[in-house]
């Protein structure tokens, strides 16, 4: 976790990033964020707060997310060694059949997803930076070529999701369905879960890119993304779980 | 140490409907929570009162009913299960109350994520109606038990309302498990970040602490439900084999699944099960330890072993769900680790009893009717607490498991005993919540007409337990040794029936104090805790910017050398504080 640092919040308003000019009080009153029904969010609670509770919250999400994964991988461990008696021949039959995973386009997407974890986190520093120098007073300098960062991520974050449906689809072509074996029950229901849970974060993601269209104040848009940036990096590692299982428990 | 803590100074919007239905204030939504579940519990226990009819007359017509068919039963049983555990004892005490107290009794003017929390009960409250509108659907509500055991929870062939009734139950348990998710997040958010100033963890009202405690239960407890629920949904609708073992004939089909096990869903369902029970039980808990101190103007006897007994009760519950599994053939050293772990959670238990003894022991007890049902709790709690080590031992609950004695030592100490905190809270925060008291003699009335009336419902169940009858069947006329126990059976109806009829005295009181009641002032139980330094009712703002500072612990009742006879949190220190 980097500093966070307390003098990014001033009074002068930074006049930069998503939103214009920083101040735009929305037109119901809140300015993004989940600051309720209190229409004045410095009043609930100053940045460095928020960005605090947010960071717990997204902590606890996590918690949870994961949770959810190590029930499934119990049922993944407890289903691999059930079968069927066979009362003809008398003998135990282990329904699970190993599945041959297309290793190319899984590590290719495993890739994408790293690398989008990478553009994250250069997304959210430069946008501290950019909050530590708004809340000097210095703008940056109109036209300066930028990489954009949180665009480049959204785009990797539906790369992945496109090349897992590369994966999904070519199962499916082989007759490889949810239904055939536990094996691929259980492939289809760990990626699946994971893509619904990464779909999350990229509409966090671009809720966060689309900050100007939004109206969202740059507060908001940095706090977006500080919070999906730990949810996000959290993806990744969960994804690497899930390869890991799928590969050295094939069964 | 004194740094500036947020607190939001808000205009209450002046829509009405922003104002009270959409809208993010952790008061009005601890609310509504609290209006959801009392509709639940009016539902849940019209179902409850038609299934005491039915067992008694099987064949009767009850008006606007009919005939209840066995299958119908059934779906009544279910619902009576998911509506009160799900919808009333996980919903009240800690998302009701909880939402509305947590913030105040910290000294924060709101929980940490509004709108999260606005989230969590429209999630709530759409789980809810989905629930219900399995009543109308081809086929009913559900018939396989709030437990949903597989086999016949995943074949819809199983039964008239295994088919839509089931998949709509699933769905709306995971919309609850969602909700309260979500709930929980808040919860832990706002107890970590949101004390204020002063407020060590040690300084913590107890319902703070068993909120806390709580929040974490639910936010893993619920997420494994989530998985369970997902694998039960694909064996129904697409075709997976996780819960269903080959070979079975289901109402006459050969079913087409193989290889699945139902041991697979018992393990995921217990152990989400087994903490969900004291998602029910601690926040009453903390409650009632809470009451009796106020009541005893004691502080309460035993703070730290009451906290530690909290957290030790909620680390333990997440080890002991196979004791629900007793009868599923499991290893007998299997049974044996949970049957030691099982007894061993009577240790915080009786720590939490004896402690609560021994706060009103030699206290100046006031007798008013939120101390009626904090005492109330105690009882039933020992009482429907003493038959856990029973059922802990795996050879008696061979035995006994399948009878009516574990409906009667769930609903002492879950249902009765839950619900008893729940009507201590509202009568003691109904001030602080709607700006009037409730009346103290209609509500003495209550509480020893559903004291009376909890015994003699669910003592006689022990006895048809111990006698053998078996629980969950609609009817079982013919079979002899049950049929001696018919006069047993219609004293515990008319029973059921006279006690819920005294719920109408509750409901009587508590919508007309709600407009016509005396006006309460700031703090008429005298308490010490913040959220009584607020006008009665609590306004909008909460705090409206000042900062409340704690300088003393929740419970100093009869301070010596105090002029008053207790000393509220944000006091000023003395030498000593």
């Amino acid at each position: 976790m980097p500093i966070i640092s307390e003098h990014v919040h001033v009074e002068r308003k930074p006049k930069l990033g998503g939103g214009g000019p920083g101040k735009i009080p929305h037109k119901r009153g809140y300015g993004g964020g989940d600051d309720g029904d209190h229409d004045r969010s410095k009043d609930f609670s100053s940045r460095k707060e928020r960005l605090r509770r947010y960071r717990i919250g997204i902590l606890l999400c996590i918690i949870s997310v994961s949770t959810l994964f190590i029930c499934l991988t119990l049922a993944y461990v407890f289903r691999q060694n059930l079968g069927t008696w066979d009362p003809i021949h008398r003998q135990w039959i282990r329904d699970w059949r190993a599945l041959t995973l297309p290793y190319r386009q899984l590590w290719i997407n495993t890739l994408i997803l790293l690398l989008s974890s990478f553009t994250l986190e250069m997304a959210r520093r430069k946008m501290a930076h950019q909050a530590e120098f708004a809340a000097l007073g210095i703008v940056p300098i109109k036209g300066r070529a930028e990489v954009p960062w949180l665009g480049l991520t959204v785009l990797l974050g539906f790369g992945f999701l496109a090349g897992q449906v590369v994966v999904w689809n070519g199962f499916r072509s082989q007759g490889l369905f949810l239904h055939n074996n536990p094996s691929s029950s259980f492939f289809f229901i760990l990626t699946g879960m994971h893509a619904i849970h990464l779909t999350g974060g990229l509409l966090a993601l671009l809720y966060a890119a689309g900050g100007r269209l939004l109206k969202l104040r740059f507060d908001s848009q940095i706090l977006a993304v500080d919070a999906t940036a730990s949810y996000w990096h959290f993806m990744g590692g969960l994804w690497l779980y899930i390869f890991g299982l799928l590969y050295f428990l094939k069964g | 140490m004194l740094k500036r803590f947020p607190s939001a100074a808000t205009t209450p919007s002046k829509l009405l409907l922003r104002r009270y239905i959409f809208t993010s204030d952790h008061k009005m939504i601890g609310i509504q929570y609290f209006f959801l579940s009392l509709a639940a519990v009016l539902v849940g226990t019209w179902l409850s009162l038609l299934m005491r009819i039915h067992l008694v007359w099987p064949h009767g017509r009850i008006p606007l009913v009919g005939e209840i068919k066995p299958e119908n039963y059934l779906g009544l049983l279910t619902m009576h299960g998911t509506l009160m555990v799900f919808f009333v004892l996980s919903t009240v005490p800690q998302n009701g109350f909880g939402t509305y107290f947590l913030p105040l009794q910290l000294g924060a003017s709101e929980m940490a994520f509004p709108r999260l929390n606005m989230a969590g009960f429209w999630t709530a409250l759409a789980s809810f109606f989905v629930l219900l509108a399995a009543f109308f659907v081809p086929g009913g509500a559900s018939i396989a038990g709030w437990t949903q055991y597989a086999p016949l929870s995943a074949i819809r062939a199983a039964g008239p309302g295994q088919g839509i009734g089931t998949d709509l139950w699933l769905v709306s348990i995971g919309l609850f498990c969602l909700s309260s998710v979500m709930s929980a997040i808040n919860f832990v958010t706002t107890t970590v970040k949101q004390r204020t100033p002063g407020m060590r963890w040690m300084r913590m009202p107890l319902p703070c602490w068993s909120w806390f405690v709580t929040a974490i239960l639910s936010l893993l407890a619920f997420s494994v439900l989530l998985a369970a629920l997902i694998l039960l949904l694909l064996d129904r609708n697409a075709g997976t084999n996780f819960f269903v073992p080959a070979g079975l004939i289901v109402s006459g089909q050969a079913v087409n699944h193989s290889g699945g096990s139902p041991l697979l869903w018992q393990h995921l369902f217990w152990f989400f099960g087994h903490p969900e029970v004291y998602i029910a039980i601690l926040p009453a808990m903390g409650i009632t330890s809470h009451l009796l101190s106020v009541f005893s103007r004691k502080p309460v006897f035993g703070y730290r072993a009451m906290v530690g007994a909290t957290i030790a009760i909620g680390a333990l519950g997440f080890m002991v769900w196979g004791h629900h599994m007793f009868v599923s053939g499991m290893n007998p050293y299997e049974g044996f680790a949970f049957s030691t772990l099982t007894t061993a959670i009577a240790v915080p238990s009786a720590i939490k009893v004896f402690n609560w003894l021994g706060t009103i022991y030699g206290g100046k007890l006031q007798f008013s009717t939120p101390m009626l049902f904090s005492i109330g709790f105690v009882s039933l709690f020992i009482a429907g607490g003493l038959t856990g080590p029973f059922l802990a031992q795996p050879s008696l609950d061979m035995y006994l498991h399948d009878t009516y004695f574990v409906v009667a030592h769930f609903h002492l100490i879950m249902a009765m005993a839950g619900i008893f905190a729940v009507f201590s809270a509202t009568y003691f925060w109904f001030p602080k919540m709607f700006g009037r008291m409730m009346s103290e003699r209609l509500g003495a009335i209550h509480f020893w007409f559903t004291l009376a009336g909890a015994y003699a419902i669910f003592m006689p169940m022990h006895l048809l337990g111990v006698a053998g009858h078996p629980r969950r069947y609609s009817e079982l006329t013919g079979v002899q040794y049950v049929a001696a126990m018919a006069p047993l059976q219609k004293f515990i109806t008319f029973a059921a029936v006279i006690t819920i009829c005294g719920q109408l005295v509750f409901l009587f009181n508590l919508f007309w104090s709600m407009f016509r009641g005396r006006r309460a002032e700031a703090n008429p139980w005298v308490c010490t805790t913040l959220e009584w330094t607020l006008p009665s009712p609590t306004p909008a703002a909460g705090f409206a910017g000042r900062v409340p500072v704690v300088n003393r612990g929740p419970y100093e009742y009869s301070v010596p050398g105090s002029t008053a006879d207790f000393v509220a949190q944000d006091a000023p220190a003395t030498q000593e504080g």
